[in-house]
């Protein structure tokens, strides 16, 4: 893929983002699939509009805002902190409803979390009273459809055999999320929605963990909503970028990113991967500067 | 100045480090001192107080337990010696009645141990529902707090109005001293319980509805163990109240107990009596404290709970 291919790309992609979403009337679907391996897209979300009422101010924290992700498509949403990307997580996952606009997902609109969309907080969120095994197998057990082998399988593939009996607070924090991983994948999702989910991780287990998520869904075939404000993480994670703009929350741009796969840790020193990576921080720090704008105006 | 440097106790004396008494030492000089200070108090007296009325440690200790040569009735004889443990720990009658110290200590514990597991059959699962229901929480909560502001001792009078006596094997049971300890107990529970609900992280709640439990599977594997470790808080807290209480009731109420005793013993100026009372009540109160957290903590591996009374 040379440099070419992706400058050509980002004009597409430009165009696009002038339109805006607003005026964009034109129904999105197919066309806007692109990632999609199978050509119709798994979640179409349509000028989702988000405001909060925290005591009566409105805060507009996302704003129209138009995607869609495609069958086992690897997509990260990249944007500043506060900048409504957690918000369209829920929203996906059907802990909020939107203000204005819908979300689909295989078609049909979301209205409360499901089993087939499962999600990994930024904290870990496994249940402190229950043992590693335990957790891991809480999906299936609420659907009593427990498969033991799979949980041992999973559990080895992660290194954490041997830790069924642990409790959380007795593991580290990559032994943590890789637990939550564990506990997502039994559960065998459609899509798996990700907020956040390595960056209170050190920067060693930070790599260890995205290098084995990518062997995840590189083997498995599955459709992955990456949350991330790290553009390092979500270049070498993703088949496409979503830049975001501060609130309210829009698609500033949609990079494609054309690195080859199987990808492994070394290829963010490639000339390639910088030159994704200089177009996303340029896309970016605007953004984060008005945020943080934002964040002292308050 | 003491300074603690990789678990070394020392402190240093003009330059030269001086290595402290171990730690069990130290503790036990606590209770020494104490000891020493009660016995130097009432020895030498102390201004503005009338601590010649009151027993030296001393006295209170025998009175507690003692050993005499075996002599006609008192004490438990020690076979082979010619001697008895006396005193109140061997069983030796109070108040110049029939029952020992065990059966007053007994009667208080039953009466804190009915009010408390009365107290947690109710104020549990009231504190589930308000915690879970906006709805339940405006219908409930309002009356529940009004009440709580008043204190439970201010209880005893109308609780005596209000609750028989029985007799059952010629001994009375006073039920209003229970009713008062479950008073007591009941609103430490149900506000532990109705913040451990409330304070609940959301996204458990949410982790579990995305791996599909559905809203009593949530309650059963989420909010009920989320909220265990402030529900026990709150029955370890209720035992304590217990504890305050009963003595109270027990006090204007009661025909036997603790409290009955301590304030019997006032009355007849039996002051030693009136010390191993309170000793009896401390020591009481804690163990009872400290079995709860213990079974507390074995029920949940997770979470350790400590609770300062």
């Amino acid at each position: 893929m040379s440099r070419q291919d992706t400058d050509d790309r980002k004009s597409t992609d430009d165009r696009k983002s002038t339109d805006g979403p607003l005026q964009n009337g034109q129904r999105p679907g197919s066309e806007r699939a692109q990632g999609g391996i199978d050509g119709e897209a798994l979640v179409e979300i349509d000028g989702l509009t988000k405001i909060y009422d925290p005591g009566g101010a409105d805060v507009l924290a996302v704003d129209g805002l138009d995607l869609d992700i495609g069958h086992n498509e690897f997509v990260c949403l990249l944007g500043p902190s506060g900048c409504g990307k957690s918000t369209v997580l829920e929203c996906i996952a059907g802990y909020l409803g939107p203000t204005e606009g819908e979300v689909r997902v295989d078609g049909e609109r979301v209205r409360d979390p499901d089993p087939s969309r499962g999600v990994v907080f930024q904290e870990n969120r496994l249940f402190p009273w229950k043992t590693i095994g335990e957790n891991a197998r809480f999906g299936p057990q609420m659907r009593s459809a427990v498969d033991d082998d799979r949980i041992e399988e999973l559990l080895g593939d992660t290194g954490l055999d041997g830790f069924e009996d642990a409790y959380p607070h007795e593991l580290s924090g990559g032994m943590q999320q890789r637990a939550e991983l564990v506990r997502l994948l039994a559960n065998d999702p459609d899509i798996m929605l990700m907020d956040e989910p390595f960056s209170g991780l050190d920067a060693m287990t930070k790599e260890l963990m995205q290098e084995m998520l990518l062997d995840i869904w590189e083997e498995e075939s599955r459709t992955v909503l990456f949350i991330t404000h790290d553009v390092e993480e979500a270049i070498f994670l993703a088949d496409r970028v979503v830049v975001m703009t501060a609130r309210p929350g829009e698609v500033k741009e949609v990079i494609d990113v054309d690195l080859e796969r199987p990808r492994e840790f070394d290829m963010v020193t490639t000339e390639e991967f910088t030159s994704y990576k200089e177009r996303a921080i340029d896309l970016i720090h605007d953004e984060a500067e008005r945020a943080m704008a934002q964040a002292e105006g308050q | 100045m003491n300074t603690r440097t990789f678990g070394l106790d020392h402190r240093r004396i003009r330059g030269r480090e001086v290595p402290l008494p171990p730690r069990w030492m130290r503790r036990t000089l606590s209770i020494a001192g104490f000891l020493f200070l009660w016995w130097w108090a009432q020895a030498a007296g102390v201004p503005y107080f009338q601590f010649e009325l009151f027993p030296g440690p001393i006295e209170t200790l025998t009175a507690l337990v003692g050993v005499e040569a075996a002599g006609e009735g008192a004490g438990v004889v020690i076979p082979g010696t010619g001697m008895a443990v006396t005193g109140y720990l061997a069983g030796e009658a109070v108040l110049a009645g029939e029952q020992s110290i065990y059966f007053h200590a007994f009667f208080s514990a039953f009466r804190v141990a009915s009010g408390v597991v009365v107290a947690s059959l109710l104020a549990i699962p009231l504190g589930l529902l308000v915690g879970t229901s906006r709805r339940w929480e405006d219908y409930l909560y309002p009356a529940l707090e009004s009440l709580r502001a008043i204190p439970p001792v201010a209880w005893v009078p109308v609780s005596i109005l209000l609750f028989p006596t029985f007799q059952l094997a010629g001994v009375s049971f006073t039920t209003a001293v229970i009713f008062v300890v479950f008073i007591g107990a009941f609103f430490p529970i149900l506000v532990n319980t109705v913040e451990g609900v409330q304070d609940i992280d959301t996204e458990y709640r949410r982790a579990a509805e995305s791996l599909g439990a559905d809203a009593q599977q949530v309650f059963r594997h989420v909010v009920f163990p989320a909220a265990l470790p402030s529900i026990l808080t709150g029955v370890t807290l209720g035992i304590g109240l217990g504890w305050i209480t009963v003595v109270a009731a027990e006090i204007v109420g009661g025909n036997y107990g603790i409290g009955y005793l301590t304030f019997q013993a006032y009355r007849l100026l039996q002051t030693d009596t009136v010390a191993v009372g309170m000793i009896t009540i401390g020591a009481l109160g804690y163990v009872s404290s400290a079995i709860v957290l213990w079974a507390a903590n074995r029920t949940m591996p997770w979470n350790e709970i400590e609770v300062n009374q």
